[in-house]
């Protein structure tokens, strides 16, 4: 549709300032002639109403949550409540400034404090971190954590194992951390490989990064075994928290002998997405990983909370300020509104219907492994190769069905898990509208025997078609000024950008 | 349970369609050994009434801010918030929606981050923005790794005049690649060009990361430390700017012979939120472009010939490329690409200009009573934007009691960070458009007496 630029119209305005009363002040005495910007920056003209009626309709143009199931495999796309949100905007909280005097902000630490401590209980271990934005920001934080644990031990280690199952962000955060990475491999049964763990686990390798259920969506069932092997190398365990929503009630990750624990409370724990974010990745430790920390963390001494200092061990600082705190309250929230039985019946209803989902289609699209899933299952698209169909047009067709597709291509090794499709149905979708993405599921593997070019060319009831990527690529155009230097090569007519 | 909308006979149902007696069945994989004796101890579920009341309690032991102004800067500004914008954010379209990696469904998201990175493109004249890293500070780190990258070399250089912040995030996110950080000191509270001059000569230097205006408000002469940095064509100038409504009156860093913007826009419509969730960004000449961290939007066209918006330049993330990818992030902080979007939109080419002009002629208005009061004096003598140091001539706790008692937030007092004597009593103020003159002529009023 049309860009804003292309609604500005000289002239107008949308904003609404403060009369300047200050003429007593002249600009040119404020900012000296070499930093002085020659005129104004264009950027638009348009009105408020021009403002709201763009952007709701850009907004039309998106599936949210509310829309429909969003099933993205080991992204937990739940229901974010209402409340949680308005609770977060209040003034008292939104309008805290983060270097405001300690005894102006006690209710924004309580909450920081208090949830460290819901989720210590809930996890397993002893201390949380609230810093880390997001999940692969925990991850650098989890990393660096165990790289000083070492140094301070005066111990060099330097690989770090991922299974080759693992999200992206582990290697890429272990490579972060200044480790190399060692990839242990899956077995038939799609879980860690224990004989070439051990052989692989050595002094020099300072742990091994793991979630459970894995992202094939299974429940590792050597987890003992696993924390037996790393730690008898004096090695620490690192729990990749993007599944914890299989495991309120049936596990904690610290009595499974986790040593450093990371949560996405924007999966698990009901905050929104964002369309990409804001989310937050606190990362929690056992008490001997304490003094590494980033700092500062929230303390209660005297009757008041305070922000105070890891340490001279501290990993320092992994971003300005202290949180993203309004996630954090969220989470709480959430937490205070299901209680203990109701965590345990978000895992008890995430995971039937995970199970459910695996039972009415694995014999349509053949699962990666055979055995109950937890929370999410891995199907594949692989049967459908010989009709020329690809997983991506099964994703695009489900589309046409007012479906938005679970994750494809994700995990992917061969021979077992290639063409996946994983699909996660949190404890928030009714059995209704998973039957009806079922239903959706199984029409389309029909329509690929019978009529692939129909899949070959989906989505068809969607407001684009679909975008060709390899375009984007080449001929990079990243903002307005660089299509409008080559507008006349590109040659839009007007129902090619008014739609 | 509102959040658990399927009854416990139609679970019943689902776990016998499965072929199992019970959800035990399904979790066998779980080891005995393992699995909790008890029950978590956490409170019993409330209602949300009952929800809303603990929070608000909790709510009430912060200060109510709505009834204070503020003083208070330090890499976070109160600017107000247009209603528009907090109406268009809640659009369930926007908040609820996952990243934009299914672009048909996707188009709002998509469009808004491309006409953000537009914005931006154009206020800092640089070729590429990446919309969205955590923060100033975590995009600033981000930077300095891809320096190294670059370069293959080992050494950076960042100004002492930076955001404390900022410093001890890039120190910690270049410790584990043996990096040298040297620090640059300032000189009256701006770079000291012949110490950079000095400090540059061994030609083995990746970046130079200046703050722009720097953490005391004043206005570096960034177009000078690009050339000195040029002398080696190979390292790069990183410009950090914490507060980017400055963008709008100063000269832009892609003007200024800047390499990289590591940028902070809170000040684009977000609200202060005790410290986050903020939204860093990156700004980078061309060639940088597949070394950037971070997600892109770009254009292309659907099968229709339509022109469409997808996330691009894949090639360079974690998802794809695992341990060879440019940085491991992920999920960034998009629903704030959105709130900055709306609001550059509403504020437009001249209502931004205007505000940032009524914020530099705000603070210097502010520091012009102060001095004049007899009560403070100069630290130094710089250029400011709307942030700047002066120095009590009484003790500061005093003063901030004072103005907390008048419902005002006081100014960072700066030894909270700068260690020594020569900041004792030594505040930075920070002015926005949220202070009127009205305002301006009471502090200085409670100030004096």
């Amino acid at each position: 549709m049309k860009l804003i630029f292309e609604k500005s119209v000289k002239g107008r305005d949308g904003y609404s300032l403060p009369k300047d009363l200050f003429e007593d002040i002249d600009i040119k005495d404020c900012v000296p002639s070499y930093a002085i910007a020659e005129g104004k920056k264009e950027l638009c003209e348009v009105s408020e109403v021009d403002v709201i009626r763009h952007f709701t309709k850009l907004s039309k143009f998106n599936y949210g949550i509310d829309d429909g199931i969003y099933p993205l495999g080991s992204c937990t796309m739940k229901y974010n409540p209402r409340i949680n949100e308005k609770l977060a905007s209040l003034d008292s909280f939104s309008c805290a400034h983060p270097l405001a005097p300690e005894e102006t902000v006690q209710g924004s630490l309580q909450i920081m404090y208090e949830l460290g401590n819901l989720l210590a209980e809930i996890t397993g271990v002893a201390q949380y971190t609230m810093a880390p934005a997001a999940g692969a920001h925990g991850e650098l934080t989890g990393i660096l954590i165990m790289r000083n644990y070492f140094i301070d031990r005066n111990e060099s280690r330097h690989k770090v194992l991922v299974p080759d199952s693992g999200h992206g962000t582990n290697p890429a955060s272990a490579i972060m951390g200044g480790f190399e990475l060692v990839e242990t491999r899956s077995n038939e049964d799609g879980t860690v490989d224990i004989q070439q763990l051990a052989e692989l686990m050595d002094e020099d390798t300072v742990g091994f990064m793991l979630t459970n259920p894995n992202t094939v969506g299974l429940y590792d069932p050597k987890i003992d075994e696993i924390q037996r092997i790393v730690h008898a190398k004096g090695g620490l365990l690192y729990y990749d928290g993007a599944n914890l929503n299989a495991s309120f009630g049936l596990f904690r990750p610290g009595d499974s002998g986790f040593d450093i624990v990371h949560l996405n409370l924007h999966k698990t724990f009901s905050t929104p997405h964002g369309g990409g974010g804001p989310g937050a990745g606190v990362i929690g430790v056992k008490e001997h990983l304490i003094p590494y920390l980033p700092t500062p963390i929230v303390t209660f001494e005297d009757n008041k909370y305070h922000l105070s200092d890891v340490g001279p061990k501290s990993i320092g600082k992994i971003r300005a300020f202290w949180s993203n705190f309004t996630v954090l309250l969220k989470s709480y929230a959430w937490i205070l509104s299901m209680g203990a039985d109701g965590l345990s019946e978000v895992t008890r209803a995430s995971v039937i219907n995970a199970n459910y989902v695996l039972a009415k289609l694995k014999k349509y699209y053949r699962p990666a492994y055979d055995g109950y899933c937890g929370h999410e299952c891995t199907l594949t698209g692989r049967d459908y190769k010989e009709y020329g169909i690809k997983t991506l047009d099964i994703a695009k067709r489900l589309m046409d069905y007012g479906v938005h597709p679970p994750t494809i291509y994700f995990p992917h090794f061969e021979p077992y898990a290639e063409e996946t499709l994983m699909v996660e149905p949190p404890e928030s979708e009714s059995k209704e509208t998973i039957d009806a993405f079922i239903d959706a599921m199984i029409k389309i593997a029909a329509e690929a025997k019978t009529d692939p070019d129909l899949l070959l060319t989906a989505p068809h009831n969607t407001r684009i078609k679909r975008a060709d990527d390899v375009l984007a690529v080449k001929r990079p155009i990243l903002h307005y000024d660089d299509e409008l230097k080559i507008k006349d090569e590109l040659g839009y007519t007007e129902a090619d950008i008014d739609f | 349970m509102r959040y658990i909308p399927s009854t416990e006979e139609q679970k019943q149902e689902m776990l016998k369609q499965i072929g199992v007696s019970s959800f035990n069945e399904l979790v066998k994989g779980i080891p005995e050994k393992v699995k909790p004796k008890g029950k978590l101890k956490i409170p019993d579920a409330i209602s949300e009434a009952e929800l809303a009341d603990s929070i608000l309690q909790i709510a009430r032991k912060n200060y109510d801010f709505r009834l204070y102004k503020s003083l208070l800067g330090g890499g976070a500004y109160r600017h107000y918030i247009p209603e528009a914008e907090k109406f268009l954010l809640q659009r369930e379209e926007f908040w609820t929606a996952y990243t934009p990696y299914q672009p048909e469904l996707s188009q709002g998201t998509l469009q808004t981050i491309f006409e953000y990175q537009s914005y931006l493109a154009r206020l800092t004249k640089m070729d590429v923005v990446i919309p969205s890293i955590y923060d100033g500070a975590s995009a600033t780190a981000e930077a300095a790794l891809l320096s190294l990258r670059v370069t293959k070399r080992n050494k950076i250089i960042i100004s002492a005049a930076i955001h404390p912040h900022y410093r001890e995030t890039v120190k910690t996110y270049t410790s584990p690649h043996d990096t040298e950080i040297i620090e640059l000191p300032h000189r009256e509270a701006m770079v000291d060009l012949e110490k950079l001059k000095e400090l540059l000569s061994g030609d083995d230097v990746a970046s130079v990361i200046v703050q722009n205006p720097n953490f005391f408000g004043g206005i570096e002469n960034v177009a000078g430390i690009a050339e000195l940095v040029h002398d080696n064509k190979k390292t790069l100038l990183i410009n950090t700017i914490a507060e980017s409504m400055s963008l709008a009156v100063m000269k832009a860093p892609g003007e200024m012979g800047v390499d990289i913007v590591a940028g902070e826009a809170q000040s684009f419509g977000l609200s202060l939120n005790y410290g986050g969730p903020y939204n860093g960004y990156l700004a980078a000449r061309k060639q940088y472009m597949r070394q950037l961290p971070g997600r892109i939007a770009g254009e292309t066209v659907d099968t229709d010939g339509k022109r469409v918006f997808v996330m691009t330049m894949r090639a360079r993330e974690q998802d794809i490329r695992r341990h060879k990818a440019t940085s491991n992030i992920c999920s960034n902080h998009g629903l704030n690409i959105a709130a900055a979007s709306v609001y550059l939109s509403l504020m437009g080419t001249e209502g931004l200009y205007k505000l940032s002009l009524l914020n530099t002629k705000a603070a210097h208005y502010l520091e012009k009573i102060l001095l004049k009061s007899g009560k403070f004096e100069k630290v130094y003598t710089y250029p400011f934007y709307n942030e700047f140091l002066l120095r009590s001539k009484s003790s500061i706790s005093t003063l901030n009691q004072q103005l907390l008692k008048n419902n005002f937030i006081p100014p960072l007092a700066i030894s909270q960070f700068y260690k020594g004597p020569l900041w004792e009593n030594v505040l930075l103020f920070a002015v926005t458009e949220q202070l009127s003159r009205q305002d301006l002529d009471r502090v200085a009023d409670i100030l004096s007496s």
